[in-house]
């Protein structure tokens, strides 16, 4: 039998032992003799490894130098980080012309820009943001990087880029500010009360309409010079095969994967033996059958750029890993979602595009940065077919004559480089994580 | 709560369905699957008929005949003897795919075991412990294989000492010794009377597994425990241990000798073997460790607290009570990652260890063409390795979800 008392108790405080940094060393590093033991071992072995990369990266190092044997004649046994710096600009860049690194830069701002409401939290229509960044800020993006002549397809889709970005701005601050979006804010401007929702829409896509046109006019005026996809490099062109890859290869993944769970047998077998057909070879093998092969595959005089070749392998092999994603995704949705979109009346695309996806996607975030990470490590092997992406330049350093031989510190660089950007996102894809699973538990 | 009968059909409930061809379901489905196979066939087609004529305008040769070849080249590393000059395509296919099987079969082996010590060591209620293993997961985990291959390679066993300055890691014994030639170590070569020890431990093995068979049958008859690890390894050592020393050690050891300008004798790895095996041990044991911790989390803290309730003590918690119940948890992310093993072992192409891409993807599709056949042949291979661990996975899901009611 259980004995209440209906006083409440005042409150004890923890012992000492589990509050003080004394106790806490004692619970945590000196609880029994093999723990204290294991403790002084591991200080020891951290003090070596520490005091050897200090020595060797940090007190010996060279910074400025002109060649590698002016690091020589400084410090024999530390680092020569005076090479790495010296190819900064490359490693970061490529051999992209130094006058229009401006190019790189806004493209990568505007990205920030155009992404940043995501991450506000009085903004609405999220997910019309993160689709036009998906599908119009490559447009945006890839002129700016590319430049020369614009087609008129091209021509179309940079208006519509801009005009979705600067709409997208406006939204976005509207909404921090007021706590609504664009077309719902357009009457106050006006200052008209009791606005129809048809009206509404008119002035809407007046405005988007007029814009449309006034950019239309202005950009046909506007170009960039044309650089060759051979002058893109570094960092920059990591960011770009990785960054593509994964747009593109989601609307890839997610048919794939609607195929593999399809009731038709034929759509499932196709899409199942398409998947674990990538699934199961090395991204080398499809890198190579994509240098070797697709130009075997095209009609002839069709010839695709290697980028572009390495591009469409990347997401190609890349689709097929979302596509477990998704799956992964789709298989969190309790089937009684299903059922009752059907009971509903609603039909396989619109149950999958209003009432499935919505969800899953919400689960599939932190996977699919998850993915990204892994595609961003994985496009390093670009540098062996070829391509001077982050890994191609770092190891053209030690082929530079003044630097020749420098091998161990750029390799270094750029595994701390890639340990910054991949940390940090499986930091936040762990932390959204928490974060979406809690909403869920209610 | 209501009692339904659920022998009775229901009658006349169904309404008298109208067929209509257009919205009946099968005949959708059936039209659209069709639509699926002409729409990825037609593309087929397309591609195959593109390659048909680009083969032929640019007079490349097809079919497999080059596989009787001789291929004019040789692998520096090779678990075969192949005659270089004489040796064919076909060989080297199976040189290449024998490479890659050996360096992932060891790499495989070497990071389960150090992925499931570090994995112990993230879960040490020491916190120092824990942090360095946590240190080391997430430095491997988090910069791309393929710079840890290369900085492996260059950075660390190619400026390893010349032939003359050997570094004995054996302390003088010259059972392993390390130069920028690679890894030469003592090399076992079988006497002949080797056999009677060999045959001695597998019936070490047998009589071990029928011991612990009765010592579990006794233990669940009579709930009293048989120690078993200690009696089993004895026989595991005493009983080869003896034949051996009484057949007069018929194991002798080829020590490297240095003779001129290099060591013979003895196995030698290549430093790029060495430096591929080392990068993916330590980088799938990074992936393996979170897997171990993964999986041993996922046991309930119920389960714990009950079991030592029960008043098992600490070890026979983790053997009888955490650990079966991990496993399930840990071994199909484990199969994968050894997967993953296989097919990273590719990026020996960046260091020039000879596995079946640089052998195949690499040199004979520069010399030979045949682009389409080398293509699909190693991509065959990997897929055919594929489907054989997910076979074996499959087994083991179903071995285990039969133990579980």
């Amino acid at each position: 039998m259980a004995i209440i008392k209906p006083t409440k108790r005042s409150t004890i405080a923890p012992p000492l032992s589990e509050t003080s940094p004394v106790g806490w060393m004692k619970k945590h590093l000196f609880s029994s003799t093999l723990n204290t033991l294991l403790t002084f071992v591991t200080l020891f072995l951290i003090y070596i490894t520490v005091k050897g990369l200090w020595v060797w990266g940090i007190a010996d190092a060279v910074w400025v130098a002109d060649s590698r044997r002016e690091c020589f004649d400084i410090s024999m046994d530390g680092a020569c980080w005076a090479g790495v710096i010296a190819w900064l600009d490359s490693i970061f860049y490529g051999r992209y012309p130094r006058d229009e690194l401006w190019r790189i830069n806004l493209g990568i701002l505007l990205l920030f820009v155009w992404m940043a409401p995501l991450w506000l939290p009085r903004v609405k229509a999220k997910i019309y943001i993160g689709l036009t960044t998906v599908f119009l800020y490559p447009f945006l993006s890839g002129y700016l990087f590319s430049g020369g002549d614009k087609g008129i397809f091209m021509q179309l889709m940079l208006t519509a880029a801009i005009v979705c970005l600067a709409g997208n701005t406006i939204h976005a601050t509207i909404g921090v500010f007021t706590g609504h979006s664009l077309p719902e804010f357009l009457p106050r401007l006006f200052g008209i009360k009791d606005v129809q929702e048809k009206t509404l829409h008119n002035m809407f896509f007046t405005l988007i309409a007029v814009s449309f046109v006034a950019v239309f006019m202005w950009q046909m005026g506007w170009g960039v010079e044309k650089i060759p996809w051979t002058k893109w490099g570094g960092l920059f062109l990591t960011l770009v095969i990785s960054g593509v890859g994964i747009a593109s290869a989601l609307p890839g993944g997610i048919i794939l994967a609607l195929g593999r769970r399809s009731k038709m047998p034929v759509v499932r077998v196709l899409s199942t033996s398409f998947i674990e057909l990538f699934r199961s070879v090395p991204l080398i093998t499809v890198l190579f059958m994509a240098t070797t092969m697709f130009p075997l595959f095209l009609p002839e005089g069709f010839v695709l750029n290697k980028l572009v070749q390495v591009i469409i392998a990347v997401c190609l092999f890349n689709a097929c890993y979302l596509a477990e994603v998704v799956r992964g995704g789709l298989q969190t949705i309790p089937k009684g979602q299903f059922e009752g979109a059907h009971t509903v009346g609603l039909g396989y695309w619109q149950t999958m595009s209003f009432i499935i996806m919505p969800q899953a996607l919400k689960h599939m975030i932190p996977n699919i940065v998850g993915n990204f990470i892994s595609l961003l490590k994985d496009t390093t092997l670009v540098s062996i077919i070829g391509l001077f992406d982050v890994l191609g330049m770092l190891r053209s350093i030690s082929k530079d004559l003044p630097w020749l031989g420098l091998h161990r510190e750029p390799l270094i660089f750029g595994a701390i480089l890639f340990f910054l950007i991949c940390f940090v996102m499986s930091k936040y894809s762990r932390h959204l994580e928490a974060k979406l699973s809690t909403e869920h538990k209610n | 709560m209501a009692v339904r009968d659920n022998n009775k059909e229901p009658v006349n409930m169904k309404p008298e369905e109208q067929f209509n061809f257009f919205h009946d379901e099968r005949v959708r489905s059936i039209f659209y699957q069709l639509l699926t196979v002409a729409v990825v066939g037609g593309f087929a087609w397309y591609l195959v008929s593109n390659t048909a004529h680009n083969l032929e305008i640019r007079g490349m040769n097809t079919g497999f005949g080059f596989l009787n070849v001789a291929a004019g080249f040789d692998s520096y590393f090779k678990l075969i003897p192949n005659e270089p000059g004489t040796g064919t395509y076909g060989r080297i296919f199976i040189i290449g795919a024998l490479n890659t099987l050996y360096v992932s079969a060891l790499a495989i082996i070497v990071s389960t075991l150090l992925g499931f010590f570090i994995g112990i060591l993230r879960l040490s209620k020491n916190w120092l412990v824990s942090k360095v293993a946590l240190t080391y997961v997430e430095i491997f985990r988090n910069t791309p294989l393929l710079i840890q291959v290369i900085f492996w390679y260059i950075g660390v066993f190619s400026l390893l000492p010349k032939v003359k300055n050997s570094i004995d890691l054996s302390g003088g014994a010259e059972v392993l010794i390390l130069n920028n030639r690679g890894l030469y170590m003592a090399w076992p070569i079988p006497g002949d009377q080797l056999w009677m020890t060999s045959l001695t431990i597998v019936i070490a093995a047998i009589a071990i597994v029928f011991f612990r068979r009765w010592a579990k049958n006794r233990h669940d008859r009579t709930g009293k425990l048989f120690p078993t690890f200690i009696p089993s390894a004895a026989l595991f050592i005493l009983l080869p241990g003896t034949v051996y020393l009484i057949t007069g050690m018929p194991l002798g050891w080829e020590l490297p000798k240095l003779e001129g300008f290099n060591f013979v004798g003895g196995a030698n790895l290549p430093p790029a073997f060495v430096a591929l095996l080392v990068a993916l041990s330590i980088y799938h044991a990074s992936h393996m460790a979170e897997t171990v911790r993964a999986g041993v989390l996922s046991v309930g803290k119920g389960q714990y607290d009950a079991a030592r309730a029960l008043g098992l003590k600490e070890k026979r918690v983790m053997s009888r009570v955490i650990i079966p119940q991990a496993m399930p948890a840990i071994v199909p992310p484990m199969i994968s990652n050894w997967m993953s093993a296989v097919k990273n072992s590719s990026l020996a192409i960046a260091i020039g260890y000879p596995d079946l891409v640089t052998l195949f993807m690499g040199t004979s599709l520069n010399q030979a063409g045949y682009a389409v056949e080398l293509v699909g042949m190693t991509m065959a291979f990997y897929m055919v390795i594929s489907l054989i661990i997910s076979w074996l996975l499959n087994i083991y899901n179903k071995r285990v979800q039969l133990v579980e009611r």
